[in-house]
């Protein structure tokens, strides 16, 4: 499964990837060097909760994705089976062609982890 | 003027960057294409979607061709995108001036003293502004306090509380009363597929609620403000800052949500499907709207 993250990459405007579990333990990771994978994993954790709340409460169901922006870069978040890949965007990214590009590779994982 | 604007065209295929396409947008203008510089700035915004000075040149385009609605939306997306835009500042002052609303091309022109202290001729522009204020009714002081503490949205539209970022807390109430600050909510709210929205602050609290969501605004209100706090964390765990907006797909719906001044976080509740970048324009006038005084 790194080699769909390492390939999820290359595609222009990601800043690295990493699949987690619901409750933000990372599970495969492709993120830049210096990275803190576990501090990232678990806030990014920490956030699927908050959204997890909010369409519990709301009566709105599951979440099929999650995007955050901010000034230098953001965050794309989509289910992937079981887990969650989470996609950080350089601020270049063009984000409706981004959503575009990583549904597949989001399937792909799924398949994998669903085996 | 043609061989360098080829030139410059080139560059831009090539070497694509926010600062050649502005220089092309330019040059298109000066050979009197407008059309052409349009075409170049949109181009500019999807690529830069952060670059403010295409938004300048649009509105220039636009004010040119006496669409002035358009323009200073143009120019207030200008200045959005980047609060240090000189010529964005210069030309709401202007426009907002040309339709006697001294205060708020008052309120642009402090905006430029922020990052240029002491420019003369802004200060001149600015004693010759207040010296028409002051000779025109002077709009209610929006920002007043009457209280320092909550009040909930229940009061009226009298009761105007300061949060303790110096946003005033407007009721519910007050987005029904027209003419106010909230009729630009009103409008998002009128949006097909849009089921309501509602402005928070950073302790969970309502300040203005519009639409089907005045039931559940505390909850949304306290749940938008949860997530704005996990998701500012987590991009400054990745070294990002300045959260501007985040977007939420579910099931049976969507929630987006838009920043500003790290103080507000508009959220809207709308149907799956419901295009976002369209919902972003009128959440940023919205919210705009809400921080004018």
């Amino acid at each position: 499964m790194q080699d769909i993250l390492d390939k999820l990459n290359r595609v222009r405007g990601v800043g690295g990837s990493l699949v987690i579990s619901p409750d933000g333990l990372p599970m495969i990771t492709a993120l830049r060097q210096g990275t803190d994978e576990t501090a990232t994993s678990a806030t990014l954790g920490n956030l699927l909760g908050a959204a997890q709340r909010l369409g519990e409460q709301l009566g709105l169901g599951g979440t099929k994705s999650l995007q955050t922006i901010a000034s230098a870069g953001g965050l794309l978040i989509l289910p992937a089976g079981p887990a969650f890949l989470a996609i950080l965007m350089d601020p270049t990214a063009n984000l409706a062609l981004l959503q575009l590009e990583a549904r597949p590779f989001a399937e792909r994982l799924a398949q994998r982890l669903s085996l | 003027m043609e061989s360098e604007y080829e030139r410059l065209r080139k560059k831009v295929e090539n070497y694509p960057s926010a600062s050649a396409y502005n220089r092309l947008a330019e040059l298109a203008r000066l050979n009197a294409d407008d059309g052409e510089a349009e075409r170049v700035c949109q181009r500019c915004i999807k690529e830069f979607p952060r670059n403010g000075q295409a938004y300048v040149i649009l509105g220039e385009i636009s004010l040119s061709r006496g669409r002035k609605d358009n323009a200073l939306a143009q120019l207030l997306n200008a200045v959005e995108r980047d609060a240090r835009s000189y010529a964005g500042h210069r030309m709401l002052a202007e426009v907002y001036a040309a339709e006697q609303q001294f205060a708020k091309s008052l309120h642009h022109l402090r905006q430029i003293l922020v990052f240029k202290p002491g420019d003369a001729q802004v200060t001149a522009k600015i004693d010759e502004m207040t010296a028409k204020a002051g000779n025109s009714p002077a709009p209610a002081p929006a920002r007043k306090p009457s209280t320092n503490t909550f009040r909930g949205n229940t009061g009226n539209m009298s009761a105007v509380a300061i949060t303790p970022g110096g946003v005033p807390i407007l009721t519910a109430k007050a987005a029904s009363a027209p003419g106010s600050r909230t009729a630009s909510l009103q409008a998002l709210c009128s949006e097909n597929g849009v089921r309501g929205a509602v402005v928070a602050d950073n302790q969970g609290r309502v300040v203005v609620a519009q639409g089907a969501v005045d039931q559940q605004a505390d909850l949304l209100a306290a749940l938008a403000a949860d997530l704005t706090a996990a998701a500012s964390e987590t991009l400054t765990a990745l070294g990002h800052n300045q959260l501007a907006s985040w977007i939420i797909e579910f099931d049976k719906g969507q929630i987006l949500a838009f920043r500003r001044d790290a103080v507000l976080t508009l959220a809207i509740l709308a149907d799956t499907g419901v295009r976002a970048a369209l919902l972003e324009l009128r959440a940023r006038q919205v919210l705009i709207d809400l921080g004018v005084a």
